[in-house]
């Protein structure tokens, strides 16, 4: 029973302690300033598009399969947290760049997937919000700043003529693995005779 | 481990859990297979825009099927060791095929609606990582789940033995993981409050929850396979659950550094977290000991290397690799790159991988009464998987410094920074195709144990059940 007493005591101990912590995290008086994502919206002709059809928008297409939000997602593609600033706040370029993609990058025309006109500029509205937030920081003042275009450079295929470097890394880094393995597998032998 | 075929006439129930093996082993291929495919959509780009499936729908289905196997795993794992230990069999017997192929279902549901649905229907694909499956098939699964911990929990009241604390740290584990579940799928209008729950699902999941089961299944197996006294192993058992989730739940605050979340978390998670790799070490501590006290042969030798390897995994994977970038200094230019990818694709196989494959081997060899199959298979299979990862893991770690660099500290652009990553991406690549070459030596091996059948055995467990 002693046993029991000290796996309870680890699990309600912390347990208990999240209670405060999450409402302090949420408890706007402690809170980080961020946006209320209903009042944040983006206007295309008459309409007015608010971020959190953006976010619902954002999370049907599946951008977090490609690309990072707040960091949180995957490593494919860049991170969009901040891509509004970057973009140079031009919600007509953003929504344009959602729609027709960039398939040299790996990107699809998300407007093969089904996406309308109105769920590109929900996105927008989203992406403008998640700007706004308050991240403590990340993702580092200086870094991916650029002058308002998206990102000029070309993807590149493997060039298989310069690649020595990673040859002597993988040669070097197997030599070791091979070592680990060898000494184990004789160890026993030794111990088995 | 030599009273098997005794068990198995005492306990009919154990054999309904061979298909869940087999089909964990099969749906990790699966996952293994999109990885590889994923990896070369990052050597020539356009081919994510060129095959069939874009890359968002292979890393979904990358990480869905992995949880998938991952549950059958842990599910066929525990009721495969629960009968001996509660000193009974599982109460209700038909429920254990009936869950497999709802399970199965939910999984052949959520790869059509990812391939068919994405972008389409919400209820469908949800598209945020790792809770990529769309609502319908989450509370499905929750349904499924819940009558899992119900068989356990019904077959655990009716107990022949006193309660053990494996079993109650397995129960645990498997309520934590159904209960974490929910917060995950609260709809939320803010990204912050969002994310904040979305890593409770994930986190408490692979944090505490299976690294519960993890622990309690280790124990078992160390108690089945070895003559340690169970006072030992049980007060280990307890120092190490106590410390993971002392650690580990609090240790959360990690991944709320950057989401929108307060300052405080900075300095919550980056202590907390850093006692993690703690319990990690006991771990590898307690079983190094164990098995130096023992004194009772160890026939099942690729049981063995699987447990080592498992708590290794646990410790360097999870717990060092972690540790590498989870002090918010160094996370504020980690955050979303390689290495996160790198630590992933140590800390899941290393651990839970290696754990899933060494129960199958403890359990496979019983039910089909091959007790003294050929062990070569398995310990290449074995050598294979760790070399191929090893490759992976460091090829991702030279890329992911490089990206933290250059991105991060210099400031380039994103794609010219992967135009330079694409040798050590090449690299990756190798490390998968070994690593699935010994997958593949695996589940041949697993499917060929559970096939061959000693025909008098198998006939007295029919006429058992």
């Amino acid at each position: 029973m002693n046993n029991n007493r000290l796996i309870l005591i680890g699990l309600l101990i912390p347990a208990i302690l999240m209670i405060p912590f999450s409402i302090v995290s949420f408890y706007t008086d402690f809170a980080n300033r961020n946006p209320d994502p209903l009042s944040v919206t983006v206007d295309f002709g008459q309409n007015a598009y608010n971020a959190v059809e953006g976010k619902k928008a954002f999370e049907q297409y599946q951008c977090t399969g490609c690309h990072t939000i707040v960091g949180n997602g995957a490593y494919f593609a860049p991170d969009m947290t901040t891509v509004y600033k970057r973009i140079g706040e031009n919600d007509a370029a953003l929504s344009n760049f959602v729609l027709s993609g960039a398939p040299a990058k790996g990107m699809p025309p998300m407007r093969d997937r089904g996406m309308k006109e109105d769920d590109a500029y929900r996105i927008t509205a989203f992406l403008k919000y998640t700007n706004m937030l308050d991240t403590n920081g990340w993702p580092g003042a200086g870094s991916w700043e650029r002058d308002g275009n998206p990102d000029s450079t070309p993807a590149q295929n493997l060039d298989f003529s310069d690649i020595w470097q990673v040859v002597a890394g993988i040669v070097f880094i197997n030599i070791l693995i091979f070592a680990i393995l060898f000494a184990y597998e004789n160890k026993k032998n030794d111990e088995g005779a | 481990m030599t009273r098997g075929l005794e068990t198995m006439s005492e306990y009919p129930s154990k054999i309904k859990t061979r298909k869940y093996f087999i089909a964990a082993i099969l749906l990790f291929i699966v996952q293994m297979l999109l990885g590889l495919v994923m990896s070369v959509n990052f050597l020539a780009r356009d081919s994510s825009t060129n095959l069939p499936l874009t890359f968002d729908i292979l890393k979904a289905l990358h990480l869905n099927l992995m949880v998938l196997w991952l549950l059958l795993g842990f599910i066929g794992g525990l009721y495969y060791l629960l009968p001996v230990e509660t000193g009974r069999d599982i109460k209700h017997p038909r429920l254990i095929d009936m869950q497999f192929w709802f399970l199965l279902l939910i999984g052949i549901g959520i790869i059509i609606s990812e391939i068919f649905f994405t972008g389409r229907n919400w209820w469908l694909v949800e598209g945020r990582e790792y809770l990529e499956a769309g609502r319908v098939w989450d509370l499905l699964l929750t349904a499924g789940l819940l009558s899992v911990v119900y068989n356990v929990i019904a077959t655990i009241l009716e107990s022949k033995n006193k309660l053990s604390s494996p079993i109650l740290v397995l129960a645990a584990g498997a309520i934590g993981s159904i209960l974490m579940y929910v917060p995950g799928e609260i709809w939320f209008d803010s990204i912050v409050a969002a994310e904040y729950f979305r890593w409770w699902v994930v986190h408490y999941w692979v944090e505490a929850s299976f690294e519960l089961i993890a622990a309690g299944v280790i124990a078992l197996i160390l108690l089945a396979m070895t003559q340690v006294r169970r006072e030992i192993i049980e007060k280990y058992l307890a120092i190490e659950v106590a410390l993971i989730l002392l650690t580990g739940i609090i240790g959360q605050g990690h991944h709320y550094y950057w989401i929108g979340t307060p300052g405080v978390w900075i300095f919550l998670g980056g202590l907390f977290s850093a006692l993690q790799p703690v319990p990690l070490f006991l771990m590898v501590w307690s079983a190094y000991k164990d098995l130096k006290e023992n004194k009772k042969p160890i026939l099942n030798k690729v049981v063995l290397y699987m447990i080592i390897g498992a708590t290794i995994g646990n410790f360097v994977g999870a717990g060092l690799w972690g540790f590498l970038h989870t002090l918010p200094q160094i996370n504020f230019f980690t955050h979303g790159t390689q290495i996160t990818s790198s630590h992933a694709h140590f800390a899941t196989p290393g651990t839970y991988l290696l754990l899933v494959i060494g129960i199958a081997y403890l359990a496979i060899p019983e039910i089909s009464g091959k007790l003294n199959f050929s062990q070569y298979r398995g310990k290449i299979g074995f050598w294979l998987l760790v070399i191929g990862f090893l490759n992976m893991i460091i090829a991702l770690m030279i890329a992911g410094v490089i990206q933290v660099y250059q991105q991060r500290v210099e400031g380039l652009g994103f794609m010219s920074v992967q135009n330079t990553l694409l040798p050590y991406f090449g690299w990756r690549l190798i490390g998968g195709l070994i690593a699935f070459a010994g997958g593949l030596l695996i589940a041949y091996d697993l499917i060929l144990i559970s096939t061959i059948k000693v025909k008098v055995e198998r006939n007295n467990i029919n006429k058992e059940i």
